[in-house]
């Protein structure tokens, strides 16, 4: 007998893959979405060099938070979206309506529609957890690619619910079993009931979510077995960016370093002794990274404030914090005259009551509270008060 | 009501296909494409295809008993095994930083899958010993 190269939606017969099923597992998958969409927001503001509304210093562990629900909503994604796909599969192989050219339209226009949130979808989750392990096989910007897509998404998604909402309300109404908006043919009992097929999905979600994020979530360091960082690192806190890959080995680890201090005309340099002397504080403060790691720390050394004092910078200005590092998008980044304010923002000198290891950012770092980590300038080279 | 959330949704995409467009290089743009079209081309037609045939020889090969645990099994550890793939290959790994993918993750993967096993097993173990029951509540 021969077989039809492409199926039908006939050939699908187990009763699991009902709206009833499918509008439950995409409840889910959207409230992560949503999540996700929030909180990469947040990230991508809190990464703008010119903020219209100040992103605020407090909490100091807001940003770890934010970030690394990013990170877990997105894992949790995963097996929702693999269901929820297998769900609706068989129709992808619906016969269009070609008859009525009206309907037609309004079919391809649903299909593409799907298309491009299936896509964008798969984008976002495949990118996101390739670069939570820092691997990049593409030649696309990550971060303008996955902030476009992440709009792209969202409103597919929004429009995929306005149409989808009156047989969702109903079928999420309605018991699990109901078969009113089934297909015809789906009348198969399946290897697992709805609601064990449910379960088994909500499981796998928690247990993605237990795999992974310990590298952001201490509590669960020890089950994350596959989380991208154990924890450990130089000071007892992990590093994203080598001095070598930086490239800054043999610059930041000459004995004529100076940190070049500056305001209009004024300038200073202080070596490393010269920032010991002054007056040492410590902080408690989260690195926490855009990849959705993140580690605290108690982090010694000179207030920013102080040091502006000492070229007599004004309150309320803006400040140019600039890396040893020949080039890199984060070579230089500008600290927000709330963080330059805050009594908790620190030039570091020691991590964890060792001094700062190279890989941490030695001679000096910034570390400021609720801010990402990529901002949070390693090897420190000038700190130039804008005016 | 459905047709304002619609129109917003159209927007919504709208601006990001914009911010896409206008923010990328044409070269990025065409890698982007490419990474797009291949998420849903391999979904749709290699995943699902192992999946569906995965799942047609379990039935095939499987007793009874052992289905529903299989298929438990199968999702979870499925899914999983999907996420570790960049752990799992260490893609990312570089030299000049021992703290990143710092963990044993095949070893973590064969005993996850070694769990894996073992669970199902027992499961079924324990639903043959209930099977007369199971199969009057059918």
């Amino acid at each position: 007998m021969k077989r039809p190269p492409v199926p039908a939606p006939e050939d699908f017969r187990s009763r699991l893959r009902s709206p009833a099923v499918a509008a439950r597992v995409g409840l889910w998958l959207g409230i992560c979405f949503g999540i996700c969409f929030l909180t990469g927001l947040i990230s991508h503001y809190a990464q703008e060099p010119s903020q219209p509304v100040p992103f605020p210093t407090y909490p100091s562990w807001g940003y770890r938070v934010t970030q690394g629900l990013h990170v877990i909503t997105g894992m949790a994604a995963i097996p929702l979206l693999l269901v929820k796909l297998w769900s609706v599969y068989p129709r992808l192989f619906l016969r269009p309506p070609f008859g009525n050219l009206r309907r037609l339209t309004v079919d391809a226009l649903e299909r593409a529609s799907i298309g491009v949130l299936v896509a964008a979808g798969i984008f976002q989750l495949v990118t996101g957890l390739l670069n939570s392990t820092q691997w990049y096989p593409w030649a696309f910007s990550f971060r303008t690619t996955h902030y476009a897509l992440a709009w792209v998404a969202i409103g597919a998604l929004v429009l995929h619910i306005a149409v989808k909402l009156p047989i969702t309300r109903d079928v999420l109404r309605g018991d699990v079993d109901d078969t009113t908006h089934d297909r015809e043919t789906a009348t198969q009992p399946g290897t697992l009931s709805r609601r064990g097929l449910l379960r088994t999905t909500w499981t796998a979600s928690a247990i993605a979510v237990l795999a992974t994020a310990g590298s952001t979530v201490p509590l669960l360091r020890d089950v994350s077995v596959f989380g991208v960082r154990s924890g450990d690192g130089p000071g007892g806190v992990p590093i994203n960016k080598s001095a070598k890959a930086a490239g800054v080995t043999g610059l930041a680890t000459r004995d004529s370093w100076r940190l070049r201090l500056g305001y209009g005309d004024g300038s200073l340099l202080l070596s490393r002794d010269d920032l010991l002397a002054m007056t040492q504080h410590t902080e408690t403060l989260p690195i926490a990274c855009v990849e959705g790691w993140s580690a605290s720390g108690d982090w010694t050394g000179v207030r920013v404030r102080d040091l502006l004092d000492l070229v007599e910078a004004p309150r309320g200005s803006d400040v140019l914090v600039e890396s040893l590092q020949p080039s890199g998008p984060f070579r230089e980044t500008t600290l927000q005259a709330n963080f330059a304010e805050d009594d908790r923002t620190l030039l570091a000198l020691m991590l964890n009551g060792e001094p700062l290891a190279l890989d941490h950012g030695f001679p000096c770092r910034l570390i400021a509270p609720n801010r990402p980590g990529v901002l949070q300038t390693k090897w420190v080279d000038r700190i130039e008060v804008l005016t | 009501m459905r047709a304002a959330l619609g129109l917003l949704g159209v927007a919504v995409a709208a601006y990001g296909g914009w911010l896409l467009v206008t923010r990328t290089d044409t070269d990025q743009l065409v890698d982007a494409g490419v990474w797009l079209a291949s998420g849903v081309v391999l979904h749709d037609a290699v995943l699902t295809a192992v999946v569906l045939a995965g799942a047609a020889l379990a039935l095939r090969l499987l007793p009874r008993p052992a289905r529903a645990p299989a298929v438990v099994g199968m999702v979870v550890f499925g899914s999983l095994t999907l996420l570790a793939v960049p752990v799992l290959g260490r893609f990312g790994a570089r030299d000049d930083n021992p703290t990143l993918l710092d963990r044993p993750y095949l070893a973590s993967w064969l005993v996850v899958a070694g769990v894996t096993v073992l669970a199902v097993t027992g499961a079924s173990l324990v639903r043959s010993q209930r099977r007369p029951r199971a199969e009057q509540e059918d």
